[in-house]
């Protein structure tokens, strides 16, 4: 699967303040496989990004297409399609359903299009250090332990894009390299992209592509 | 692709296509516990109307399967005689008591009656007699009016110049009658089978002495019309032959009308002073007052129902809107907003089951309580419920589950 960005400026920035912008209104493609990383201070759009990417939000100028398809011509159930079977994303606030338990997170979205075995969860979570979680309701979790059970949960499908937004924003640096690691196997496993945005580059992502918002 | 990638594609295909989403555990992200008494609410009035609407189904069954017999009503028309009122002022004076054209021409014209026919006498003398069978001879009157005024036309009721059988239809009530006075005169009772088999002598004498006699056998008994009734061709040519003249006046009319209740009808026959021959058309009364209540029940019914199923979607919309984040997220995952829809409402679909047969248990203990205690086992009515109430159970399952699955889809979509 191939991603386009054509012309793309959210439709709240002005246009000179996309001119140094090395993503908005520029004509990008990314292959399957490639390792994208994007750098951007705060409110550079990151999110706004992502969630474009991820066909939440349309208020943007320009073109996301996925193989030639127009991302805003897709209806609900398309829009779920993908989700479920191309796209998959860590959310920078995570969005888990805080009454439900860790496993339950994390096996609501392994059902949908189960690309690993539950038994897959805990051998994540022991990768990760949160097995004895599992039980746990995800709002008596710390930030820390929600954002890994984020990222266990987006591995749970196949996909060709994993979208990262500031996805250790709550991590040390050991945790992260863990999840990293992780996050890379799994990609490699499907041949799939990981588009990484955050707020500083990082040693252990070896990213094949770079770009600064 | 490569052999790696085409594998991952296949089993991704694969498994999209052969693995079933599990609603359990989706499950409890729509269970609020506090909606739980507006659900119990819906239920109930749903139940309630659900119960009423069945019940007035099988109550107007019964009062159609009761009253059967008795309609003066037929293919949507009441049919009504109406005589002159006979005074002290008009008796002796044949015209003012008889109807003549032109009055018979205004009745028809008239909005609220849609047809008028004259029941027409006989202008010479006729005697009865039952042969050898019955000591019994009698002087008597014959009518004859249009075939389509009558209740009961056999195939058999026709006459042609030349027949010497003719045909008669006779009022039940004459039966009837002759029944109550037939042991005083130590003759026998006889059935409406039996009347029917026994040939008659119809002696029809004129002026100048003319005399025919016929043999009549009854072919029918009529409900509607208090006579004797013979085919309008006979009588025609009867009064022609025996008297030289054709029937130019009626004392009876048959008004064939929508509504016998008609307010307007009913006061243009006051001012006429005409008289309505009443008892016909009560039995059809009081079966369109019983039907009338019962409709009226089941609109009730219908309404409930309405007003339960409005309860329901403030329930469905209380749950979605507790289950807004919930939903949202799902959606956010990936899970399709049409399998959330029929899944949700899917949930429902046993309590509308359960609710619907509950109703049909208690309108079957309702009729069985009906038939054997209030009705005494009447043959005309029947324990089990009828068919038309369990169609329309099927109907509102039917009709609550899309209602509710429509309401939910449309709920999803707007998140």
């Amino acid at each position: 699967m191939q991603l386009r960005i054509q012309n793309l400026l959210p439709s709240f920035f002005k246009k000179e303040s996309a001119l140094e912008s090395e993503i908005w209104r520029k004509d990008l493609s990314f292959e399957k496989g490639e390792l994208i990383k994007i750098v951007a201070p705060s409110g550079k759009g990151k999110s706004s990004l992502m969630n474009f990417l991820y066909g939440m939000r349309n208020d943007y100028n320009g073109t996301i297409s996925y193989d030639d398809h127009d991302l805003r011509r897709f209806d609900r159930e398309q829009l779920a399609r993908y989700r479920k079977d191309y796209i998959s994303i860590v959310f920078q606030d995570l969005r888990l359903f805080p009454n439900q338990s860790v496993f339950d997170n994390i096996e609501i979205k392994r059902q949908l299009n189960p690309f690993h075995t539950s038994e897959k969860i805990r051998e994540m979570t022991a990768r990760l250090g949160i097995e004895d979680k599992l039980g746990v309701m995800s709002s008596q979790c710390s930030y820390g332990e929600q954002q890994r059970v984020a990222i266990i949960r987006a591995l749970m499908q196949p996909f060709d894009f994993l979208l990262l937004d500031e996805p250790f924003s709550h991590l040390d640096e050991a945790n992260a390299e863990r999840a990293m690691k992780l996050m890379l196997h799994e990609a490699r496993l499907r041949s799939a992209t990981i588009v990484f945005a955050d707020l500083e580059r990082i040693d252990f992502y070896p990213y094949t592509k770079l770009f600064h918002l | 692709m490569t052999a790696d990638e085409w594998k991952i594609e296949h089993n991704r295909t694969k498994r999209s296509k052969t693995m079933s989403v599990s609603f359990k555990p989706v499950k409890p992200l729509f269970q609020t516990a506090t909606s739980a008494v507006s659900r119990w609410f819906s239920y109930i009035g749903l139940g309630i109307g659900v119960l009423l609407l069945l019940c007035s189904i099988q109550m107007f069954v019964n009062i159609q399967q009761l009253l059967k017999g008795g309609s003066i009503r037929k293919d949507g028309y009441d049919f009504i005689s109406i005589t002159k009122t006979v005074t002290n002022e008009t008796m002796g004076q044949f015209e003012k008591n008889l109807f003549n054209s032109e009055e018979i021409m205004e009745l028809k014209t008239k909005p609220f009656i849609s047809d008028v026919a004259p029941l027409e006498a006989n202008q010479f003398q006729i005697e009865l007699s039952a042969g050898g069978i019955l000591p019994f001879r009698t002087n008597l009157f014959l009518e004859s009016i249009e075939n389509s005024f009558l209740d009961t036309v056999p195939s058999s009721f026709q006459w042609q110049p030349g027949q010497t059988t003719i045909p008669i239809i006779v009022s039940s009530d004459f039966l009837e009658i002759f029944n109550v006075f037939a042991p005083s005169y130590d003759l026998p009772q006889v059935s409406a089978e039996t009347a029917s088999g026994i040939p008659v002598l119809i002696t029809c004498s004129g002026d100048a002495g003319r005399e025919q006699t016929f043999s009549g056998r009854i072919v029918a008994f009529s409900d509607r019309i208090n006579s004797v009734l013979v085919p309008k061709t006979f009588l025609d040519w009867a009064n022609l032959t025996f008297k030289g003249q054709k029937s130019e006046h009626a004392s009876r009319l048959y008004i064939k009308t929508k509504d016998a209740n008609n307010t307007e009808l009913l006061r243009f026959l006051d001012e006429k002073n005409y008289k309505i021959n009443k008892d016909k058309t009560k039995f059809g009364r009081m079966k369109q007052i019983f039907q009338g209540i019962f409709s009226g029940l089941a609109v009730f019914g219908v309404m409930v129902i309405i007003l339960a199923l409005l309860l329901f979607s403030f329930y469905l919309q209380l749950v979605i809107a507790r289950s807004r984040e919930s939903l949202k997220l799902l959606l956010e995952l990936g899970y399709s907003p049409g399998w959330l829809s029929s899944n949700v409402s899917r949930r429902f679909i046993p309590a509308y089951l359960i609710i619907v047969i509950v109703a049909l248990a208690l309108t079957q203990l309702m009729q069985w309580a009906f038939h054997h205690l209030v009705m005494y086992d009447r043959p005309e009515l029947s324990t089990p419920i009828n068919w038309t109430v369990i169609l329309a159970a099927v109907i509102l399952v039917g009709l609550s589950v899309i209602t509710n699955y429509k309401l939910v889809r449309r709920l999803v979509f707007e998140n």
